[in-house]
């Protein structure tokens, strides 16, 4: 398949099982709201290292928002329930509860539900309120600018995490400017984060190491500085390789976002030096959950008919 | 839409206790066994279809009470989840008590311990209420435990005395002692509240227009505020078609008062500001 000179392989992208949840943060103003939910999703790009994988989604009117205050609705994503509990709480505890005018409500309904302000309230030292509002508790903290108001608990659900793209472009900043348009397109996309800095990863990784320690090291065949050893998948005219990392919540999310990522990429096309698009294939060992590249086009233009 | 009406035919001067209705309501039981059934009135026994007509598809969850009175209590005693009741005219004591879920309307007049001791569920009064609405049984612990009350007009002496949780909204006035030993849970109101107001409270939210007189030297002004968590309250209070829903849900603005203090109380007593 060549969508305007771009070749895009027959091959799919790997990704793995995750739960993901949630949460609305608000604030007097969407400078506030930004702040905090900039710092509760730093550090965490990838579950390899971070435990978590975590982004913001999107900006949410004052008409959305349960308190009618600016908000930012943020995904975190991780792999068991436990760990998504944990950072969630960690995160809200010291970014989001310390941010200044915010507060913390859930963004997802549904009967599987992980703590959220439930361990939170004993910051109020006995002095916290609870407040049931229709069937849902929650908390309101006396803290310095008044009140910390959080809702109990958040829902979460299953989620598929490390869908990907990877670019290959004659030049570093060819590569860069069709990762910058890829994520222009799926950043607007609901359900859906890029959890790396910008949205695009240098460091893309393959499954395991001649390390034991390491559960992940650089994806060597497709390092152009190692263009000239025998299992690189590099042509000789590929100077730059970028990825594009998407966590979502369904296959559909992450389906529609790729075809997003793809046709702004082929917009650009092969004058632009973007030579191909191809995805993350470790034959099965990373994920059960296969994105083929072609197949996900062809649904895309069958959307278009 | 379909539902079954009882009328009462208006022929006795004793009180009559109606918790055989929601027998029949909650286990769907059929008319005619009913009618047969037999119940005391004073020191007398009669069949409840002496004094009752049943009419309407008996399958529904929804019933209507027609011609009701203030010697009628229990009305709608400890309704479950799906259940609707409509009654047309006053109710007597213990309207509502212990409901467990469903919704009571009611087009008239409630007399004392109105939606005492319930949990969940809402009761609608058209008109006003008697004394220790939401309140709990006498000699009880703990008084309402969850749910609605909502009132359009006026409400009598020890409102939500021992509530324990839930929601009660008077668009009009409420007389003394309300909140008396509150232990958590809401009431607002729109009009007038009477002295002692949330004496002995130890939790909980009472949220008034006006700074009630003579409050319990146990409170105390925290000053004023704009707390976020009364947009929320505001919604869920605007849900019910009543007179609150003049009341915007941006508007936070409040003096708060925390007390009764001399029972270490935590609760808050807060006054709308402009």
């Amino acid at each position: 398949m060549i969508i305007n000179g771009v070749v895009i392989d027959d091959t799919f992208s790997e990704a793995f099982s995750m739960r993901a949840t949630r949460i609305i943060i608000t604030a007097i103003n969407y400078k506030w709201a930004r702040h905090a939910a900039e710092t509760m999703t730093g550090f965490a790009t990838s579950v390899i290292g971070c435990k978590v994988e975590a982004g913001i989604e999107r900006v949410i009117g004052n008409h959305e928002t349960p308190d009618g205050r600016p908000g930012i609705s943020v995904l975190l994503f991780c792999t068991d329930k436990k760990t998504l509990e944990q950072q969630l709480q960690a995160r809200v505890g010291q970014c989001v509860l310390t941010c200044p005018t915010t507060a913390v409500f859930a963004g997802m309904d549904g009967d599987d539900r992980i703590a959220l302000g439930k361990n939170l309230r004993y910051f109020g030292d006995g002095h916290q309120i609870s407040k049931m509002i229709g069937n849902q508790r929650f908390w309101r903290i006396p803290v310095m600018d008044g009140e910390f108001l959080c809702q109990e608990t958040t829902g979460f659900q299953r989620a598929i995490g490390g869908g990907n793209l990877l670019v290959l472009a004659r030049h570093i900043s060819q590569a860069l400017l069709a990762c910058e348009a890829a994520i222009d397109a799926i950043s607007s996309l609901p359900n859906i984060i890029l959890p790396f800095p910008g949205g695009g990863v240098r460091s893309g990784s393959k499954v395991g190491s001649k390390y034991k320690e390491l559960s992940a090291s650089t994806n060597h065949p497709f390092c152009p500085t190692l263009r000239g050893e025998p299992d690189n998948k590099l042509d000789r005219n590929i100077e730059a390789v970028m990825e594009i990392v998407i966590d979502g919540l369904t296959r559909e999310d992450i389906s529609l976002a790729m075809s997003r990522g793809i046709e702004a990429i082929c917009d650009l096309g092969k004058s632009q030096g973007i030579e191909t698009i191809t995805g993350g294939n470790f034959g099965g060992k990373l994920g059960p959950h296969h994105f083929h590249l072609r197949e996900i086009m062809d649904e895309s233009y069958n959307r278009y008919l | 839409m379909s539902h079954t009406t009882v009328t009462y035919k208006g022929s006795v001067e004793q009180r009559i206790d109606m918790r055989w209705l929601s027998k029949v309501i909650t286990l769907s039981l059929d008319s005619e066994q009913i009618l047969k059934e037999t119940i005391a009135i004073g020191n007398q026994q009669t069949t409840i279809g002496e004094l009752f007509n049943i009419s309407g598809d008996n399958t529904s969850s929804d019933y209507v009470l027609e011609n009701a009175t203030q010697k009628m209590d229990y009305i709608g005693h400890a309704l479950t989840q799906s259940n609707t009741l409509t009654v047309m005219g006053d109710c007597g004591f213990y309207t509502g008590a212990q409901l467990l879920g469903g919704r009571i309307k009611i087009e008239g007049n409630t007399h004392d311990f109105s939606g005492c001791g319930m949990s969940k569920g809402l009761i609608e009064v058209s008109g006003n209420c008697g004394n220790h609405t939401g309140s709990a049984f006498t000699g009880g612990k703990k008084g309402m435990s969850g749910g609605t009350i909502l009132v359009h007009g006026n409400s009598g002496n020890f409102t939500g005395e021992l509530m324990r949780r839930g929601l009660i909204m008077i668009v009009g006035d409420i007389g003394d002692h309300c909140a008396n030993r509150m232990i958590a849970g809401t009431i607002t109101n729109l009009g007038a509240t009477g002295k002692h107001v949330g004496a002995g409270m130890k939790r909980g939210t009472l949220l008034f227009p006006h700074k009630p007189e003579n409050i319990s030297p146990g409170f105390h002004d925290c000053g004023r505020h704009s707390l976020g968590y009364l947009t929320l309250l505001l919604h869920e209070i605007r849900r019910f078609k009543s007179a609150f829903q003049s009341l915007h849900p941006m508007r936070r603005r409040v003096q708060r008062y925390i007390g009764d203090t001399t029972v270490e109380g935590q609760g808050e007593l807060l006054v709308w500001i402009g």
